[in-house]
């Protein structure tokens, strides 16, 4: 019996120490500083943006509120790979995204990510938006208000996708954003962005509405 | 007499500059309104060529520098599209309405910024 207890004992220590260390948003906080992305991302809110020049003098999203707009499985993934989410550089009309944001290691990009998600919004309420092809959202996305301008999204046929450029996309939005972020930031877009280039919509759709169109975008593969 | 004279001209004058200063500036704000909300379709000179305009885009955007379409519209015209959007004019939904994210000077000085461009005056009354 001793044996066997001792026997288990050892295997749960050397599973123990196999496993990776726990990631840790204060370690998560430190590399966030010390490799520079504060540079282009604030992380303190809320939103500081008043003017049009105050937004244009923003290198990079704010991400004072990232754990409430992000997946982590994605976010993690993206840090260590980071992709282009905006095909215009940002804050650009006229260049293209270089896709050259810098990449974190494994550990680091853990840590981060950690950080990242622990940055929440008390303005995103849980478990509101459950992703769902509704009829409603996809008509007033692709037909009766202006997304599909702006917003690359999935599309059916023969392309990969459809819609314009000038926001970021949509494609693959279903796995990044977060459904309740997406409806919060429908509804009280200022918020989060107070000066930025997409229309408000709250008060032009209906709040039932935007919750249809939040559901549909957050199917996009 | 001609002391209070030269007083009074002399506030007059700086009446007038500060006037055209802050013409001045509401022109320049009107241009920045412009670039950040419309150039996206519209593009930067407003000619309808803003980086969303590739050749899958389902319309073409107004080219303001056309005077001869533009001289179609009213000021009142273009203000209840860029408030309510293109279908408030029976055109497309891909022109948002702007009425929740626009102020009312923002609004004017679009208006204005637009007939610049065309270097018209578009249908009165």
């Amino acid at each position: 019996m001793r044996m066997a207890l001792k026997a288990l004992l050892g295997v749960a220590a050397l599973a123990l120490s196999a496993s990776p260390a726990l990631a840790d948003p204060a370690a998560g906080k430190k590399t966030f500083t010390a490799k520079g992305c504060g540079d282009c991302h604030y992380t303190d809110g809320p939103a500081k943006e008043k003017t049009i020049a105050d937004q244009l003098t923003k290198k990079g999203p704010e991400l004072w509120y990232a754990g409430s707009k992000f997946q982590k499985k994605w976010l993690g993934a993206w840090l260590e790979d980071p992709k282009p989410i905006r095909p215009m550089k940002f804050n650009s009309l006229t260049e293209k995204n270089p896709g050259d944001h810098p990449k974190l290691a494994g550990g680091d990009a853990k840590n981060v990510n950690e950080f990242l998600m622990s940055l929440v919004s008390k303005d995103v309420k849980a478990g509101v938006i459950k992703p769902k092809k509704a009829a409603k959202g996809r008509l007033i996305f692709t037909k009766k208000m202006p997304c599909t301008g702006c917003h690359q999204y999935p599309a059916k046929k023969r392309a990969k996708y459809k819609g314009g450029n000038s926001g970021p996309t949509l494609v693959g939005a279903g796995k990044r954003l977060n459904p309740d972020w997406i409806y919060a930031y429908l509804k009280t877009p200022k918020i989060f962005k107070p000066v930025k280039s997409m229309p408000v919509f709250a008060g032009i759709l209906k709040d039932k509405d935007m919750k249809n169109v939040a559901q549909f975008v957050a199917t996009f593969k | 007499m001609m002391k209070s004279a030269n007083a009074i001209l002399a506030g007059l004058t700086l009446l007038g500059l500060a006037s055209w200063v802050q013409a001045g500036a509401l022109a320049a704000d009107a241009e920045t309104t412009f670039k950040f909300y419309c150039a996206q379709c519209h593009g930067l000179g407003g000619k309808g060529d803003g980086p969303n305009v590739t050749k899958n885009f389902p319309v073409s955007p107004r080219n303001f520098t056309n005077a001869k379409e533009m001289n179609k519209l009213s000021d009142a015209d273009i203000k209840n599209v860029v408030l309510d959007g293109g279908p408030a004019a029976s055109k497309s939904p891909m022109m948002p309405p702007w009425g929740k994210t626009l102020t009312g000077p923002q609004v004017d000085g679009l208006v204005k910024h637009l007939r610049k461009l065309c270097k018209c005056k578009g249908k009165q009354g």
